[in-house]
């Protein structure tokens, strides 16, 4: 008798509506939708190193110099037409000047009671170039401090190219940036004076060592007779995603990039094309899902029309009969988006790997989750407009 | 709702005809106002494909084709909303179409359930004893397709009172009864509109809901 009570609207629906349609759309479904989060979950991980390999610059940054042919007794140097020239092509977003120091540099080490001492170079790009700028990227000659951004390769060759055939330990980043350093610096003045500066962090784009634009203006003026130095390096914010020409036009006119990563973006634009069609081919199983359950709905709504037009002359709303089949789509819905989520993860365990090895994984998961969820929300959304359109026309045809 | 009030109403398949002594001869079809009143007891008797069904859909919101005017109370019908249609067929016009409309596939309890867990009207014990009233009660958890057309009938006909109602509307109600059910059908509905007050309008070709001193009106 208690289970007699609960007769309602969905004890009749339930009875009409064909299992067999509904699981085909599951399944086409799970497959199309799982494709699609593979093809965007690849995306995120084999673009993972791009995004944070350089927390100063992004790729859309290049830094080019002319090219140096025989030997150059002149300093290589851009002029200002070719400067102007450059800076007019459509492809330049922004383009900056290096300025190099003109004063010699000697810094000192001391690790462990061994000291080290080597000369150096400096050079600075304007501030506005970093994306992020390092924390503490100011000079304040009161405090005689000089923060310094170091290229990741420097670090590199050190480790493996120097410090282990002289037994000399190899060192992190970390390590580096806790080391104090001692700066002695001599103009062509006969001026020279001690400060003090530390690494506070690394770049794998500017290949260069950088302190502040401020205190290299400052030093330049105190340390050297000299104004106006030739330009030799130029770095460049890029249109990369809309143009391919500045390949070219480094080539013609005889210019260099700097660590080139040419073959980095090959291997990304290959990613890219390999993720795209997976996505694409994803999107396409899932709009032929789509497609077979609108099909399955206008079916079962056809077939049971009679049925409900009769529940609606009994007094049911139509928003009553909607909502039983609206509560049904979203629960298949739910379930289909999160075994295709369950299904994604899996799959990745077949890249991960390979991408790890490549120094590239681990990409960002939010993305995929996102692109899940709008797609769930998305599909409910055309459903239940397609059963909510059919349902009242029954009403209106009566 | 204490009143519904027809106005030259025509159906659209009858334009042209108006000339026609069917037509001219109807105190409903393209006539003066014609009025249900609230406890009111009619019969209304037409040949076959005179209109009774037709007429039955058109106060019932489920047909339009026609011309004329049809008022609940007072206002038209057409300008009725889906959600006022909802509630006026739950609680103020009852109505039982010639052809059943019942779901094949559902027992007779689920049948009626159907109708009595949307408006939670009768109690169990209430429909129970329709059923032994009329002589289904065995046929309780029977599916409807298994029964004959006499007991679908009833059937339909306590799943029409399993709301309150104004106005009870009965298209041909015991056309495959016989003369025993017919008097304990009509028993039944009279007595239950007499406790709502409510109207009792059925239609018939020949075999009329025999109700206690009903107006019988020409279609």
């Amino acid at each position: 008798m208690k289970r007699e009570k609960r007769i309602g609207i969905s004890t009749l629906l339930k009875k009409n509506i064909s299992k067999g349609q509904l699981i085909g759309f599951s399944v086409a479904n799970l497959i199309g939708l799982t494709v699609i989060l593979c093809g965007i979950l690849f995306y995120s991980d084999s673009h993972h190193r791009k995004a944070t390999d350089d927390k100063f610059f992004s790729d859309d940054y290049i830094v080019v110099s002319k090219e140096v042919k025989g030997i150059n007794l002149d300093p290589v140097a851009f002029n200002e037409s070719e400067i102007a020239d450059l800076a007019s092509q459509p492809w330049v977003k922004k383009l900056g000047k290096f300025t190099s120091a003109d004063f010699r540099v000697n810094a000192s080490i001391e690790m462990g009671g061994r000291g080290m001492s080597t000369y150096l170079f400096f050079e600075s790009v304007p501030d506005e170039f970093f994306d992020s700028a390092p924390a503490e990227w100011k000079f304040d000659p009161d405090k005689r401090f000089v923060p310094v951004v170091l290229n990741k390769d420097y670090l590199a060759l050190y480790n493996f190219g120097f410090a282990i055939p002289r037994g000399m330990p190899q060192l992190s980043e970390e390590m580096i940036g806790s080391v104090p350093l001692k700066i002695l610096i001599t103009g062509d003045n006969g001026r020279s004076e001690v400060f003090n500066a530390a690494v506070v962090g690394f770049s794998s784009r500017l290949n260069t060592i950088a302190v502040p634009q401020d205190f290299m203006d400052w030093a330049n003026q105190r340390f050297s007779r000299q104004q106006d130095k030739d330009v030799s390096r130029l770095i460049l914010k890029i249109d990369r995603l809309n143009s391919t020409d500045w390949e070219k036009y480094l080539r013609d006119h005889g210019m260099e990039l700097a660590g080139d990563k040419e073959g980095d973006s090959k291997v990304s634009q290959f990613m890219g094309l390999v993720s795209g069609v997976v996505a694409a081919t994803g999107f396409v199983i899932s709009v032929l899902a789509l497609f077979i359950l609108i099909l399955s709905i206008f079916l079962l709504i056809q077939k049971s029309r009679p049925m409900l037009r009769n529940l609606i002359l009994l007094g049911y709303s139509p928003s009553e009969v909607i909502k039983f089949y609206a509560v049904t789509i979203l629960i298949i819905n739910i379930v289909v988006t999160l075994l295709a989520v369950g299904f994604t993860f899996i799959c990745r365990l077949i890249w991960h790997d390979s991408l790890i090895s490549l120094g590239l994984g681990n990409g960002n998961v939010l993305f995929t989750l996102g692109a899940a969820l709008l797609y769930l929300l998305l599909l409910s959304l055309i459903n239940i407009t397609v059963i909510r359109r059919h349902v009242y026309r029954i009403w209106q045809s009566d | 709702m204490r009143e519904i009030t027809l106005l030259h109403l025509l159906p659209n398949v009858f334009k042209g005809m108006e000339d026609t002594s069917q037509i001219r001869e109807s105190r409903i079809w393209d006539a003066p106002p014609f009025t249900f009143k609230k406890g009111c007891r009619i019969c209304i008797h037409a040949e076959s494909g005179g209109g009774k069904s037709s007429l039955l859909s058109f106060i019932y919101g489920q047909r339009h084709d026609y011309s004329g005017e049809i008022l609940f109370d007072n206002q038209n019908i057409r300008s009725l909303s889906i959600k006022n249609w909802c509630e006026i067929r739950r609680h103020n016009i009852a109505l039982l179409p010639q052809e059943m409309r019942l779901f094949p596939e559902l027992t007779v309890w689920e049948n009626i359930s159907l109708k009595n867990n949307l408006t939670h009207y009768r109690s169990e014990k209430e429909l129970l004893e329709f059923l032994s009233v009329l002589g289904i009660q065995e046929k309780k958890n029977t599916p409807v397709n298994k029964l004959s057309i006499g007991q679908q009938q009833r059937v339909a006909i306590i799943r029409t009172l399993c709301q309150p109602f104004d106005f009870i509307f009965l298209d041909e109600p015991v056309s495959h009864l016989d003369e025993p059910n017919n008097k304990i059908v009509a028993e039944l509905v009279e007595e239950e509109a007499g406790k709502l007050q409510a109207g009792i309008i059925t239609t018939s070709v020949g075999n009329h809901l025999l109700l206690s001193h009903p107006e019988f009106v020409q279609l």
